[in-house]
């Protein structure tokens, strides 16, 4: 009796730690990482009853009717009460893919001020939402390649975060080859080309291949495209002085780069009534299709960066971005070498509070981000491009860019005190070489480069 | 083994004759009749919703039925003094609450079978171009709460070895609870940079020791068609680590019952 009693504890012991251990060795590391990762609690925004479901077994019940609720939402246009369903859903959820996608977008796109500016404090954890949403789902390429998208299209900067996205969604199986092809375009604009040609290559090995196995029309205008691609990638390449480039071993050949475009950049900033600014100035380029970046933020914004802000900051979803900071983006569109644009905040004062004493108007400009009929001048890089007052090669690290910033005060925007509007003077800002010239109504048109067209304006 | 079997054999027979069971099981089939209807209300998320209530439904009427089951099963016998006429048989205590155990689970697992067959029924009806895999699916998920029963069971019944029906059935519940939701957050403080090394020593023994039931808790796999891996590899392990658990419940059991005077 006592044998058997010794030996059921023993079985007893064994058990015991032989449980913990198996669970600990076998079970644990993938039930946590990949079936039901830790996430936040969010129950505070359930009813009770949805709570009791979700308790009882019912969470991805509760997530896929909660995500209903949230699609009448925005059909009405309640975007604000979207957020909490979206990470209410996420919590219940982490696999809901759909919601993950589906938020960051909103939060990063439908956030806008009534002149259709989003509200870029909302970046980060759009960015955020969506690296969570990669962690809790890394099998499959989706939630990497909505990231990537938003660096490379929504920030439309610091382009690498764009490539490792989108690098890593290349590593999935279920990526889709008609996405594939943006890999290309993010090595290009992060000054890669000689991976972006390498990736386009890749892309048409691989699309032969479907060929071979399925002559369809799909599989053949798949393959039709990359090759095109790749055919004006090689043209691209060779006609901004690539090939040369490498052959010679110099930086750069005389070629349609060289030299250097000088943009002859110049702005005026005018707070023409209170919180409504107007930048107008010049910018050297005929050909349509340049945006230049304009911030207008707190001086001691955090995060900030010249022509930016860290978008990724600490990887935590805050759908309550600090009320009490301002930053403004815009783009300014060039036409007939002239950009004009009236930055109207007096309406949105959620989005502009204007708390802080000073401001800083940055104006950002990156020949990466250029399109190629610009880019075949400047090319990727920036070679074919400068500015004599604003080139700047220390804001992007190994990048010609322009930078300006312009210091301003609250005074200044909210058009008091000395700036008030009744009799006080108009704040105008306005860089060294602006010259108040209108060119409005002169014929726009188009200049299309060829590989042998010469530089209208030359660096001096 | 003889014993075992016919006391398992009878345990099985008067647990299906037993109404209030037949009852829960009931209402678990009536909810999955109803379960195509809600998809109605969710558009674009039908099928997440299907699955989900259809595992939600079936997880909970496992739940209450294996403990609705299991803590009546011992002290039945004691209070109606049944337990007399089979131990002045050849029959050794051990013996009785194994074969009690393996009855229970034996009508728990036919009770499964049949909510699993109608769920399969009705998702292959509802979900027309449903691939077979989600059939598969569904009756994975099933096996897995067959196994998270099959412990909660086990659970139960030892403690029915010392402690009243109606306190056990809040204290297995609770163990439920406890093991589904909060075990992530021992696990959390654990391995939380910071924390004193007394406070994640003692969270890492109590997750260590309780119960892990949300380890079978694998629907969302089946729910979203995820892949992690080698899902099979997870299913088994979580199993061996459930069998292992259960045995090792069953043996405290079996000690206390050994001393405890009928």
């Amino acid at each position: 009796m006592k044998k058997s009693r010794a030996i059921m504890w023993g079985l007893l012991a064994a058990c015991g730690i032989g449980q913990a251990v198996w669970d600990k060795a076998k079970v644990q590391p993938t039930y946590v990482a990949r079936i039901m990762p830790k996430s936040r609690g969010y129950v505070s925004g359930l009813s009770s009853e949805q709570f009791l479901l979700a308790l009882s077994g019912f969470r991805e019940m509760v997530a896929g009717i909660l995500w209903v609720k949230g699609d009448g939402y925005f059909e009405t246009g309640n975007y604000d009460a979207i957020l909490p369903i979206i990470r209410l859903v996420t919590w219940l959820d982490p696999s809901q893919i759909d919601v993950y996608g589906t938020g960051m977008w909103h939060i990063a796109y439908n956030f806008t001020d009534e002149q259709s500016r989003s509200d870029r404090r909302y970046i980060p954890s759009a960015i955020a939402l969506g690296e969570e949403g990669a962690k809790n789902n890394p099998d499959t390429y989706e939630m990497f390649f909505e990231t990537g998208w938003l660096w490379y299209h929504k920030v439309d900067d610091d382009y690498g975060q764009a490539v490792k996205n989108w690098e890593l969604a290349a590593t999935k199986p279920d990526h889709i080859p008609a996405r594939k092809n943006l890999l290309s375009n993010a090595y290009q604009r992060n000054g890669e080309i000689d991976k972006a040609l390498g990736h386009y290559e890749q892309l048409l090995k691989e699309a032969r291949g479907r060929v071979v196995v399925g002559d369809d029309y799909s599989t053949r205008t798949s393959q039709d495209t990359i090759e095109n691609n790749l055919d004006t990638m090689l043209v691209r390449m060779s006609q901004r002085g690539w090939f040369g480039s490498k052959q010679t071993g110099a930086p750069a050949i005389p070629y349609d780069t060289q030299p250097p475009f000088d943009v002859n950049f110049s702005v005026r900033i005018s707070v023409v009534e209170p919180k409504v600014v107007k930048f107008e100035g010049s910018w050297g380029v005929r050909p349509v299709g340049t945006r230049i970046r304009v911030i207008l933020r707190d001086s001691d914004f955090p995060n900030a960066v010249p022509g930016g802000m860290k978008w990724r900051q600490d990887g935590a979803v805050n759908l309550d971005p600090p009320k009490d900071l301002t930053f403004m983006q815009d783009q300014l569109y060039v036409k007939n070498l002239r950009f004009d644009r009236t930055c109207d905040m007096g309406r949105d004062p959620t989005m502009y509070p204007f708390k802080s004493a000073n401001y800083a108007a940055e104006f950002y400009y990156n020949p990466r981000s250029a399109p190629p009929h610009i880019q075949d001048k400047f090319s990727w890089n920036g070679e074919g491009f400068t500015d004599k007052n604003f080139l700047n090669n220390e804001v992007r690290p190994g990048q010609r860019v322009l930078f300006h910033s312009i210091p301003l005060t609250r005074d200044m925007i909210l058009r008091r005190g000395e700036w008030s509007m009744g009799g006080g003077k108009v704040p105008v800002l306005q860089t060294k070489n602006y010259v108040d010239k209108a060119t409005k109504g002169t014929e726009d048109f188009i200049e299309i480069p060829s590989l042998r067209s010469q530089a209208s304006q030359p660096a001096k | 083994m003889k014993v075992i079997t016919a006391i398992a054999a009878t345990t099985i027979g008067e647990a299906i004759r037993r109404r209030v069971l037949l009852v829960i099981l009931l209402i678990g089939v009536l909810l999955l009749s109803i379960a195509p209807g809600l998809q109605a209300l969710s558009a674009r998320q039908e099928r997440t919703v299907l699955k989900s209530f259809i595992f939600g439904t079936m997880q909970l009427t496992a739940v209450m039925i294996a403990v609705i089951l299991t803590v009546y099963i011992l002290p039945n016998e004691i209070e109606r003094r049944t337990i007399y006429t089979i131990l002045c048989k050849p029959v050794r205590r051990w013996q009785l609450l194994v074969g009690k155990y393996l009855g229970a689970i034996g009508a728990l697992g036919l009770m499964i079978a049949l909510m699993t067959g109608l769920s399969i029924l009705l998702y292959w009806k509802f979900q027309e171009g449903a691939p077979a895999s989600d059939l598969v699916g569904i009756a994975q998920v099933a096996l897995m709460y067959f196994v998270q029963t099959c412990l909660l069971a086990a659970v139960a019944i030892s403690l029915s070895t010392f402690l009243p029906p109606l306190v056990n059935i809040f204290v297995s519940l609770g163990l439920y609870l406890v093991g589904t939701l909060f075990t992530s957050v021992f696990e959390s403080i654990s391995g939380q940079a910071g924390t004193h090394p007394l406070v994640k020593g003692f969270a890492s023994l109590v997750g260590s020791v309780l119960p892990n039931f949300s380890r079978f808790n694998v629907q969302n796999l089946e729910i979203n068609t995820q892949q992690i891996g080698n899902t099979g590899l997870y299913y088994m392990n979580s199993a061996v680590y459930g069998i292992v658990y259960v045995v090792g419940v069953l043996i405290v059991g079996m000690l206390i019952f050994e001393n405890r005077e009928v």
